[in-house]
């Protein structure tokens, strides 16, 4: 009999999640290859569904679905739809069954809020729930997590990454890098293939699609384009087809689409479009108006018809991100399917026909998402260089101008993590203040574009209209997420103001949540703060040492001294229990390496460098040689 | 308090702060091989992305975070010839001024205003094709502008009196293949 050892002092494993709109995934690494684990449901695939019930408690997954038709308005589904999305939205109106809160405030109108009956939730805190649920499966199964990688759809703006990344806050992960599914999809094939040359990553979600064209070469993993719909998915096929099957149970009029009618209309859909799959025609029973059961008949090429607008929408993003690569379908070296919707098979032989090639399908589209993320996860967490991921940004970033315009300050594409800066100056004379309007988004206009942050600059001094300069900077990270950092200069006196777009939920509500989700709520806060410095102190400890291994002679002696005191220091406030005295002297180690981290930096870069050098010369060395052979032959071929 | 959206400045935007082909350790040519530039930028990448830092202090993460975008911010910069150019003038100590510089070449102006106009004509007939054949001939001319350029550039000290029309030509051309571009993706997203 195998007994299961368990060893206390193994490393916590990483995890890869895919938060998926339909369907959430946890996957870890076991011997280099990924692994999804089992959810709370017995299978890999944990719908996203929650339930808000009225004696209190959450339910997540199959769980929650059972009681959608029961109790819809405490059962909230396809949440993703409503990340970082506020209460006006169009997409927020959409067929659905869910009691929306009105907004008190303008605050409250950039984030939505869910009336549960028992309870009001944002979408953070349901995104939360869902995570919470993998998290404690992950426990379960591998005793110890790491760090995590969530993914988001290429196409979320700042505002929905924000929120994504709070929710695995919320849930107490540890959130390494939220990575996009598209790049996630690629690295789980790039891997195991081990191929190079260019590729389309054609990912059709339940309430997403993205398209994504990158490169991959020598281990990079390079993204040429993106593009999508932030609105489009599998769910919208469900809608559509949901839509014919109320006219036909005779609920025309609002008044009789209560939730519980539209929930059976939803899951009838969602149930005929799967067997539509493999069969030309499926039959659906519901309840028809006066009350008896009514049998609806519903062929593949009706569903194929319903589609077909939405097949377009997702070409349209298809041929911009091929322009936007300079490409031309032909050209492409493979094309990847992602999300469980790209198995209709209109939606497969509509990929066929726009890319001039049949899509790859070795890897199950569900579960091919969560993988890559959970290799990401891993590698992150090794500090393996064998494979990088260059990323951009999917969608253009900018400040509005005077006359509502846009001012494009970073635009789509740009790889990430990326920076640009732009001057601006005063319109007016004794202009004393400067307006600022951060949008992302293509349109022309800056109210078609996302809102992401507004904030102001004052005490300008006052000047002719045109003299005053006010220099804006963005930054995006490695996550796409966005810092912008204003600062007037006009004076010497430079005033500088830092701000991070709000998405309707700042860091002090995300941490009085994160304090209220906790059962001793202050002190169980306390403990995890203790915990994480832990972590923190132990993995920069560790990469201390290595670094010292292999770059000691970049420190001066009297440096060396600083570091190694400072080593002394963390490691005695780790044998106390106050996060504050870790934290201050993990602080303090880190202000001694500063300077020697540059130079290690330096030294990267050269080897990059002279690396490839090497090679070249080599190559050259072979080439030469290749001719002296020829030359040799040459001479031996005149002397006989 | 006159609080007020702001304009962008006269003199376009600042040149980046450090010297892009300082920044990938390339030699300062206008005459780039493409793969060259594509290859030193993934091996910086595989130096300093952040992911390469993701165990490490704060600081470090910080400091290697701000080195990889001015290595992406270098990346762009050099593989676009306008901006390429722009970075060369910088270090030539010239002035990159977009407005009030260089004057436009008044038959090349009627150039492009006849062709602004035919876009525009296609824009409204929902021409794609037409749209296509206007970048095409734009393109071209492109072409022609750059390796006038190279040439002008080659030369030492470069022929600054002949690459400054050259650039505010190739600036007209950018910014038409661009709005031609979006033309494309607006009548893509609304067909006739």
């Amino acid at each position: 009999m195998l007994l299961d050892i368990f060893d206390p002092k193994a490393p916590p494993t990483p995890l890869g999640i895919d938060l998926g709109t339909t369907n959430s995934i946890v996957a870890y690494v076991s011997d280099g290859r990924p692994v999804a684990l089992i959810t709370c449901d017995g299978t890999p695939l944990l719908p996203s569904v929650v339930h808000f019930a009225a004696e209190g408690g959450v339910v997540v997954g199959a769980a929650a679905v059972g009681r959608a038709t029961r109790e819809p308005e405490r059962t909230l589904a396809s949440v993703k739809r409503f990340m970082g999305r506020g209460a006006d939205d169009p997409q927020t109106q959409e067929l659905g069954s869910y009691r929306f809160l009105p907004a008190k405030n303008e605050e409250e109108r950039r984030i939505v809020r869910f009336d549960t009956g028992s309870r009001v939730v944002t979408p953070v805190e349901v995104a939360a729930e869902i995570l919470k649920s993998l998290r404690q499966s992950a426990l379960d199964q591998l005793r110890k997590v790491g760090g995590v990688v969530i993914t988001v759809p290429a196409y979320f703006d700042d505002a929905q990454r924000q929120a994504t990344r709070d929710a695995g806050r919320l849930a107490g992960l540890e959130v390494l890098r939220l990575l996009n599914e598209p790049t996630a999809a690629a690295l789980a094939y790039g891997l195991e293939k081990k191929q190079n040359g260019t590729f389309a990553v054609f990912d059709l979600g339940g309430g997403t699609f993205d398209v994504t064209v990158l490169a991959l070469e020598d281990g990079i993993f390079q993204v040429r384009s993106t593009g999508g719909d932030s609105a489009l998915g599998g769910d919208d096929m469900d809608r559509a087809l949901a839509e014919t099957l109320l006219e036909k149970m005779g609920a025309t009029d609002a008044a009789s689409r209560t939730p519980e009618v539209v929930s059976l209309a939803l899951a009838a859909a969602r149930s005929a479009k799967h067997a539509l799959t493999d069969a030309e025609s499926t039959e659906v029973e519901l309840p028809a108006r006066g009350g008896a059961d009514i049998r609806i008949r519903v062929e593949r090429s009706e569903l194929e018809r319903l589609i077909a607008p939405l097949l377009e929408r997702a070409g349209r993003a298809c041929r911009r991100a091929l322009r936007d690569a300079k490409l031309r379908a032909g050209e492409l070296d493979g094309v990847i399917l992602v999300g469980g919707a790209t198995r209709v098979p209109r939606v497969r032989a509509y990929v066929a026909e726009l890319f001039e090639r049949a899509p790859l399908t070795d890897i199950d589209p569900d579960l091919v998402v969560a993988y890559g993320a959970a290799l990401q996860a891993d590698m992150l967490s090794r500090s393996s260089d064998e494979v990088l991921l260059l990323d951009v940004l999917p969608l253009s970033l900018g400040v509005e101008t005077m006359g509502g315009g846009v001012d494009k300050i970073l635009p789509r594409n740009t790889t990430i993590p990326a920076g640009a800066k732009a001057t601006f100056t005063t319109y007016a004379d004794n202009q004393t203040g400067f307006e600022l309007h951060v949008v992302q988004g293509e349109r022309e206009l800056a109210a078609d574009c996302r809102s992401l942050a507004r904030f102001s600059l004052k005490r300008v001094p006052p000047l002719p209209a045109g003299m005053a300069r006010l220099e804006v900077e963005f930054h995006v990270d490695e996550n796409g997420l966005l810092a912008v950092t204003a600062h007037e200069l006009t004076t010497g006196a430079t005033q500088r103001v830092e701000v991070k777009p709000s998405y309707g939920l700042d860091d002090a509500e995300v941490e009085r949540m994160l304090i209220e989700a906790l059962d001793q709520g202050e002190e169980d806060f306390e403990k995890r703060r203790l915990v994480d410095a832990r972590v923190e102190s132990e993995r920069v400890l560790l990469a201390t040492e290595k670094g010292l291994r292999a770059d000691a002679d970049l420190l001066e002696p009297a440096e060396r001294v600083e570091v190694d005191s400072a080593i002394e220091r963390l490691r005695g406030a780790l044998t106390g229990v106050s996060p504050a005295a870790i934290q201050a002297a993990l602080d303090a180690l880190d202000a001694v390496t500063h300077a020697w981290a540059g130079r290690r930096m330096n030294r990267a870069v050269q080897s990059a460098i002279e690396g490839r050098a090497v090679t070249d010369i080599e190559r050259r060395v072979e080439r030469a040689q290749g001719v002296e052979a020829h030359l040799a032959q040459h001479a031996a071929g005149k002397v006989s | 308090m006159a609080a007020g959206t702001p304009l962008p400045s006269a003199d376009g935007s600042p040149p980046p702060l450090s010297d892009p082909f300082e920044t990938l350790g390339l030699a300062p040519v206008f005459e780039l091989d493409p793969a060259t530039l594509e290859r030193r930028h993934r091996e910086l990448s595989r130096a300093l992305h952040p992911d390469r830092y993701a165990g490490r202090p704060s600081s470090e993460r910080q400091q290697a975070l701000g080195r990889a975008i001015e290595v992406n911010e270098a990346f762009r910069t050099l593989r676009d010839p306008v901006r390429r150019a722009e970075a060369l003038l910088v270090r030539h100590g010239r002035a990159v001024a977009e407005t009030g510089g260089v004057p436009a070449d008044p038959s090349l102006l009627m150039q492009v205003m006849e062709r602004r106009e035919a876009l525009g004509d296609a824009r409204r007939a929902k021409d794609v094709a037409a749209v296509r054949g206007l970048s095409r001939a734009v393109r071209e001319r492109e072409q022609r502008v750059l390796a006038e350029m190279a040439k002008a550039f080659v030369q030492l000290p470069p022929d600054f009196t002949r690459i400054e029309p050259l650039l505010g030509e190739l600036r007209y051309h950018h910014r038409f293949l661009e709005e031609a571009l979006a033309i494309e993706d607006e009548l893509d997203a609304k067909p006739a």
